[in-house]
């Protein structure tokens, strides 16, 4: 796609809310009796045209919810419906649901334009083919429609798996960590043109994904999952900044975590007194942003710089301070050698942590 | 790739030791079918198209490929529900039925036809046991019933692995993109099961228009069987030879089109991805009882209907009087096989090494000369080692060495393949470590290499050997005199209508072949 | 692994030792069972050992043909004398005291071969679906419609062969051609060999069959209530043929003694008796104690037509008859 400008973040609070697409509640899967829920309670919505993420580390539950969504999979119990409709024990052919696939799975033994017209199949042959063409224009690939799905490149597979998932007009789509195959590189260029397609198609849709990089940049709304249920869910912004709990703090990008003395709108911290994003009291845990510290070099400073690393646009500092190892994300110049006495400072309001 | 490794010096020392005998093979593979032409070539024109183009030519053709197409039909039907009853279902006993549907391997063709001939007629077991004449089955039905209940083991085994190997992302691709359940299995599953499918049907076709023994027992006459009728009552040499000659171009039309038609549907995974496991489908209780039906059908019909028939004629007469003679027929298999087995992995050694470790065009198309053997109908490759012995090597006819040089060129394929997959699992890093360390290449081979490789070149050794033990139509024309092996007094019995002298040779026959199965099995993923 | 791949190794070694080059060799056209027996008598008694290859008839005298002196055959016994007349250049003349032992036109003008004992071609019929009044008078009425798909030969047997060889003899080469045309036309059933016409008589797959006088017997021996019985054609009837099996010595033999000694074996009382009782054919020497039931081959000479046994080697001609038939 030509279109690579960053989707511009229009705070979804602002917005009027779009009607309700998805709705998934008290979602629990046990594969083996007796073993830990593969997913336990996972209730969430996606509105009409919405792009969700579920991120979490391996094993978090997330790829199952997709399949349970999908209808692959059998919930225990909880129940799934598409605009108002039951779908929890429809089969995955019944309930229009697009599912795209890690390794994409295009039919190798059919041609790619064969492939994005497989699920055109009650159209007139001519329509098929002429949806099928313009899907394929949709993504740039109208020039390789007689190839085969080995002869492409990851991201072209990639595309016209999109493609084909799109040609039949679902209402939500289902990515299984998309971008998992692609090299760094291409990844940050597809994202961009897949999230542009789901929007310019009017699909809704959900995205598995382990990086948070992707979910941040993708989504309209993430759910961040661990051990199977969903810890938190808002919009990037809100995730990023206002974690609530040490786990999404520290797997949403980097954060110091400070032990605190919370009184009301403010703790008491290594740093000093802080504001907090948030009321809390008593012995709390922090999250402090490595981007929200200041280093300036100052004999008298409480910290001694122990690391650094250079990476062009900005640097990473380690510095010692009051007995723990915090880190520091600062502009690319000055540069301060290690072993540099330093004075660190906290801008912005912190957040307290739960759990 | 590996060879890059290898100095370029030392590289073409080695590859002169090997290319020697790797080009004695090719030449021994070519030479007969050399001779088979000269030998069809010696008959004038007017004789030969008075031979050839007679309507007997063509019911013969159009025999054989009604067979062909008999036998692949009902071998896909047996194998096909059976490969994804054993993979793709939760049926319970599903470990035992696949066991169960590869132990038909150990009842060769010909033994199958006198298990069901054995069945029918007035002494048959239907009539002593049920009081039922049945009528003795033969010809295109006769034929059909016992060579696909033989073969269709090789098409199930590959047909498992490719169901097995089926990325289940592709069936769950086609279910969201609105296909039920029947739908996808046709146009996503069926069309991924192609190669396989092919693969298998290459050997059962190759072993259909090859066999000589269940044809001639169920009277069915196709090209082989006029082959065998050729040489045998009237020994008219120019017809067998005719008739060899079309049955060698039969069969490697087929592997031709085999290989072109492979390379049209090229089945690459697309993406990296991990292939989700394949999940097993719930069968209800109807279902499953049918399951159960169908697969008890075919093993009773398979394993059951030979074992029950030749307990049935064992115990009819005292086994004890004929036991010296099935010793001295074992022994005499013995005596061909092994040496045989010995020779197929001395060959295919060279001819392996040459093709894994420095490829080059003459080291493949020697490669595939080896499976000249494998391709060729037994009776015709047989029949040119004959002119061949009798106009180049006279000293070689009706010899016992004969016999087990063409079983060794015959089953190289068998001892190559196992020997091939060891050595591309070998690193050749190893052997390039014992050069550094000062061994030379005959040193590196013997102590590095073999080690390495020793798991594939018994398989080869135990495949060939059992095979060997088995085999038929080789054994009928290359005998020497008062050479009678298993197979060969089985089938001189049953053709003479004499069943109950015939069951215990094909007790042993079947007995010993239980080992190939064993073999089969353990080697699952190394057969092709 | 290794174990078993040493001990596969020394059997290999022991297997390959090549059996001992002094047997006797013996290209025999009739059949295993019969001729094991016999062939270890003869070992029991002289302490030679037989190495036996079975085949066709035709298979082995044409076999013998191409291999002409290199052959590595000292004796050939037939199913026919025709066979043998066929390759009478490649063979030794017999010592005269074997030749004497039996009648004149039992054996070669000329001593190549000697017969070992006598058989009739006889017509085998189902006792359960042929009539008496069925039975033809003669084999060439086997062509009529009654008898369509109910005749059972053996077009690639040796013992057949000589028959068609005899009746061109009889009949001529185009009555043969015609007759054997006709059979075909009328769908007789073709069956590999003897044995499997009586087995196939009473398995139902036919109701008639053309085969030697010894199969039926050995069936009965086994079992009195076989459903099949012997009928003959009318007396003189070419189908009645009577003819024997008959055995040859290769002049390129390098143990014409021990081959001899084989050859006089199988004419003494004793292999007499064999073939007698237990093979249920005509003894050609008069040292053996019959059956009551069994007739003598001078009995049989009123049935059989009258074809000089010498006159039956063209099977070349037969087989070229066979194949324009389209049965070879």
């Amino acid at each position: 796609m030509t279109d690579r400008v960053p989707a511009v973040e229009i705070p979804i609070l602002v917005r009027r809310r779009p009607p309700v697409l998805l709705a998934v509640e008290g979602l629990t899967k046990r594969f083996f009796s007796g073993e830990a829920a593969a997913v336990e309670d996972v209730s969430f919505t996606v509105a009409e045209g919405e792009l969700v993420s579920l991120l979490g580390p391996s094993g978090c539950g997330k790829t199952t919810t997709l399949r349970l969504v999908g209808g692959f999979e059998t919930p225990d119990t909880g129940r799934i419906s598409l605009r108002g409709r039951d779908i929890t024990h429809l089969p995955p052919e019944k309930r229009g649901i697009g599912f795209v696939f890690q390794d994409y799975a295009l039919f190798p033994q059919l041609t790619v334009l064969e492939n994005v017209k497989f699920g055109l199949r009650n159209m007139p042959r001519a329509e098929a083919d002429k949806r099928a063409r313009e899907m394929l224009g949709l993504v740039n690939l109208a020039d390789l429609a007689s190839r085969r799905p080995h002869e492409l490149s990851g991201g072209q597979q990639q595309r016209v798996a999109l493609a084909r998932t799109l040609a039949v007009a679902p209402p939500l789509v289902l990515l299984d960590e998309p971008f998992s195959n692609l090299d760094a590189a291409m990844r940050v260029e597809t994202r961009q043109e897949v999230r542009a397609m789901l929007k310019q198609a009017g699909s809704s849709a959900i995205l598995v994904t382990h990086d948070q990089e992707e979910a941040l940049a993708l989504s309209d709304r993430i759910a961040v999952m661990e051990g199977g249920r969903i810890r938190q869910i808002g919009t990037p912004a809100q995730i990023y900044r206002e974690p609530v709990s040490e786990f999404v703090a520290s797997f949403i990008g980097r954060s110091n975590i400070l032990p605190a003395q919370a009184t009301g709108g403010s703790a008491e911290t290594i740093f000093g007194n802080l504001a907090l994003a948030r009321e809390a009291a008593g012995d709390v845990a922090v999250a402090v942003r490595p981007e929200q510290i200041t280093l300036q070099p100052d004999p008298a400073g409480s910290g001694t710089v122990v690391g650094r690393e250079f990476r062009g646009h900005d640097q990473l500092y380690w510095v010692r301070a009051g007995g723990r190892t915090v880190l520091v994300i600062a502009g690319p110049f000055p540069i301060i050698e290690t072993g540099t006495r330093v004075r660190l400072e906290v801008c912005d309001c912190v957040v307290p942590l739960s759990g | 790739m590996t060879a890059s490794l290898v100095p370029a010096r030392r590289r073409s020392a080695g590859q002169l030791l090997l290319l020697a005998p790797t080009l004695v093979v090719g030449a021994l593979m070519l030479a007969p079918l050399f001779y088979l032409v000269l030998r069809a070539l010696e008959a004038d024109a007017a004789t030969v198209t008075s031979l050839l183009l007679r309507p007997r030519t063509f019911e013969l053709l159009v025999n054989t490929a009604a067979l062909a197409a008999g036998v692949l039909v009902l071998a896909t039907l047996i194998a096909l529900p059976l490969a994804w009853l054993t993979t793709r279902t939760d049926l319970p006993g599903r470990r035992i039925l696949n066991v169960l549907a590869v132990l038909p391997l150990a009842v060769p063709g010909y033994v199958m036809a006198y298990a069901l001939i054995g069945l029918s007629g007035n002494y048959g077991f239907m009539n002593a046991v049920f009081g039922v004449t049945l009528p003795r089955p033969q010809g295109w039905l006769g034929a059909t019933l016992a060579l696909s209940l033989y073969t269709y083991p090789y098409l199930y085994l590959n047909l498992r692995a490719a169901l097995s190997g089926l990325d289940q992302t592709l069936e769950e691709s086609a279910r969201a993109l609105g296909c039920g359940p029947r739908e996808v299995f046709t146009r996503v599953t069926l069309p991924h099961l192609m190669p396989a499918m092919m693969a298998g049907w290459l050997v059962i076709g190759l072993y259909t228009i090859g066999d000589f023994g269940a044809v001639a027992l169920m009277r069915y006459e196709v090209f082989s069987y006029a082959l065998y009728l050729a040489y045998s009552s009237a020994f008219d040499r120019l017809y067998a030879a005719w008739i060899a000659l079309i049955l060698v171009v039969i069969a490697l039309a087929v592997v031709w089109w085999e290989a072109r038609l492979r390379e049209d549907i090229r089945l690459a995974r697309t993406g990296s991805g991990s292939g989700v496991r394949p999940r097993l489908t719930a069968l209800p209780p109807l279902a499953c009882a049918a399951a159960y039906g169908f697969s008890g059908t075919v093993v009773l019909a398979a394993l059951g209907l030979p074992v029950a028939v030749l307990s049935f004629w064992l115990l009819r007469e005292p086994v004890w009087p004929v036991l010296p003679d099935l010793l001295r027929s074992f022994s005499q298999s013995l005596s061909a096989a092994a040496p045989a087995a010995l020779l197929a992995v001395l060959l295919a050694l060279p001819v392996a090494v040459l093709a894994v470790r420095f490829p080059s065009p003459i080291s493949n198309f020697v490669n595939r000369l080896a499976f000249i053997g494998y391709a060729v109908p037994a009776l015709a490759f047989a029949l040119a080692f004959v002119f061949f012995a009798l106009e180049a090597a006279p000293f070689l006819y009706q010899t016992q060495a004969l016999l087990v040089l063409v079983y060794a060129l015959a089953f190289l394929a068998l001892a190559l393949g196992p020997i091939r997959s060891a050595l591309y699992q070998a690193r050749p890093n190893l052997e390039d470590s014992a050069r550094s360390l000062g061994y030379g290449p005959v040193g590196t081979f013997i102590h590095v290499v073999l080690p390495c490789i020793r798991r594939g070149v018994t398989a080869g050794l135990v495949l060939v050997f059992v095979v060997a033990m088995k085999e038929l139509p080789i054994a009928f024309l290359l005998s020497p005199a008062g050479f009678r092996p298993l197979a060969i007094q089985l089938f001189s019995r049953t053709s003479e209508g004499m069943l109950i002298a015939a069951a215990p040779y094909a007790a042993a026959i079947i007995a010993f072949s239980g080992l190939t199965v064993a073999a089969v099995l353990r080697h699952e993923g190394r057969l092709e | 692994m290794n174990r078993s791949r040493c001990c596969l190794i020394a059997a290999a070694v022991l297997a390959a030792v090549p059996a001992t080059a002094q047997n006797l060799t013996l290209y025999s056209g009739r059949g295993e069972t019969l001729v094991s027996p016999i062939v270890a008598a003869f070992t029991e008694e002289t302490g030679i050992e037989v190495d036996v290859r079975y085949a066709g008839t035709s298979e082995l005298a044409v076999l013998l043909q191409e291999e002409g002196e290199a052959s590595p055959a000292d004796l050939f016994w037939s199913q026919d004398p025709g066979a043998l007349g066929a390759v009478a250049d490649l063979l030794a003349e017999l010592p005269a005291e074997i030749t004497d032992l039996v009648p004149s036109a039992l054996r070669d003008d000329e001593g190549r071969w000697i017969a070992t004992s006598g058989r009739q071609r006889v017509l085998v019929v189902s006792t359960e679906r042929v009539e008496e009044e069925e039975i033809p008078e003669s084999i060439l009425d086997l062509t009529g419609e009654e008898y369509r798909g109910r005749v059972g030969w053996a077009p690639t047997n040796g013992s057949f062969q000589l028959h068609v060889t005899a009746m061109r003899e009889a009949l001529g080469e185009e009555e043969t051609r015609e007759w054997l045309e006709a059979m075909v036309a009328n769908e007789a059933v073709v069956f590999s060999n003897n044995a499997a016409i009586v087995q196939g008589i009473a398995d139902g797959e036919a109701d008639f069959g053309l085969v030697n006088n010894y199969y039926l017997p050995r069936f009965l021996a086994s079992d009195p209530e076989f459903p099949v019985r012997i009928a003959h054609f009318a007396d003189g009837d070419v189908g009645n043929l009577l003819s024997v099996a008959a055995i040859g010595i290769t002049a390129s033999s390098d143990q014409q003694e021990e081959a001899a000694a084989f050859v006089e074996f199988l004419l003494s009382p004793q292999a007499q008796q064999y073939f007698a009782s237990q093979v249920k054919e005509y003894p050609v020497t008069s040292s053996v104690v019959l059956d009551s039931d069994q007739p003598t081959l001078d009995m049989l000479e009123t049935s059989a037509p009258d074809i000089d046994l010498n006159s039956l080697s063209d099977l070349e001609g037969t087989l070229e008859l066979l194949r324009e038939a389209g049965l070879l």
